[in-house]
């Protein structure tokens, strides 16, 4: 699930290297913690959100698979 | 093919603007020159260079391999063992993925389908700086969904004629408002107006209202 998040966030943003992604798995629900440089927090947001929903939807499809949960939270 | 206009100094300055905007080299550029610029005297009067520039053929189809491996690797991530293919129409790409999971990848209501198709746009947008349309589709869900939309369509159409009284759809992408408002929109009897705010609308169907003559247009149906 990290590398999912990882990975499509490196894409969206001019400072890939400055992506860090943290991934703290819980029993049921793992929460995944997203950073980025400051000048690209929009691009990972996106215009009311819509980029951080899509991420979203995308991760919640992919934990389904392993049949658990997954929380994408955005640091700022 | 998109042109764009840059402008320089000099013809020279202003075919690198254009390759660093497409961030290509100038061969995988159509270059067009509107018009040479001329120095001027001490910096005055000078005329800036002006020239056309669009992406070649070629560069567009290294935009379809892109856009195919940066999809494989997402699927990949995702855990999904789906292969992509992938076509160009126009200024639009096309990816289509073959999988046993495609209900999961669909989502509900179209849901992942959307998610994955948006942030393709968004990630290749960022990496060719220019607007790049991609459509995605599993197992031609695009064309079941579009049909099955103007169906709805058509029914609540004819249940706002038969009880004279307005229909709301639910919140609904752009994309499917779209349908449903082209669908409809040939039918003189019947109105439709989006409503809500941000991205997911709600498409209300309404009677048009009555005017004289418009009472003797005869019913088609």
């Amino acid at each position: 699930m990290k590398d999912l998040v990882k990975f499509i966030a490196q894409a969206l943003v001019d400072n890939p290297d400055q992506v860090q992604v943290k991934e703290i798995e819980g029993e049921q629900t793992s929460v995944i913690e997203l950073k980025v440089a400051k000048e690209d927090l929009g691009k990972v947001i996106g215009k009311q959100g819509r980029t951080a929903r899509a991420i979203r939807t995308i991760l919640s499809a992919a934990s389904t698979k392993i049949r658990k949960r997954s929380v994408l939270e955005i640091l700022e | 093919m998109d042109y764009l206009e840059f402008e320089g100094k000099s013809t020279e300055e202003a075919i690198e603007n254009a390759c660093s905007h497409f961030q290509v080299s100038p061969e995988q550029l159509e270059i067009e020159i509107l018009s040479v610029g001329s120095p001027g005297l001490f910096g005055l009067g000078g005329r800036k260079a002006k020239i056309r520039a669009a992406l070649r053929e070629e560069a567009q189809t290294s935009m379809l391999s892109q856009a195919q491996e940066i999809l494989e690797q997402i699927l990949l991530k995702m855990d999904e063992s789906g292969k992509v293919s992938g076509r160009q129409e126009d200024d639009r790409i096309i990816l289509n993925i073959e999988t046993e999971d495609a209900g999961l990848l669909i989502g509900k209501q179209g849901q992942t389908l959307e998610a994955l198709q948006y942030l393709l746009t968004k990630i290749l947008a960022q990496k060719s700086r220019h607007k790049v349309r991609v459509t995605i589709d599993v197992e031609s869900y695009r064309a079941r969904h579009e049909e099955a939309l103007v169906h709805l369509a058509l029914k609540n159409g004819d249940k706002v004629k038969r009880s004279g009284k307005p229909v709301t759809l639910n919140p609904m992408n752009p994309h499917d408002r779209r349908i449903v408002h082209l669908t409809l929109q040939g039918d003189k009897e019947l109105k439709t107006m989006s409503r809500g705010e941000g991205l997911y609308k709600k498409v209300i169907i309404y009677p048009a209202k009555k005017k004289e003559g418009q009472e003797e247009t005869p019913n088609l149906k």
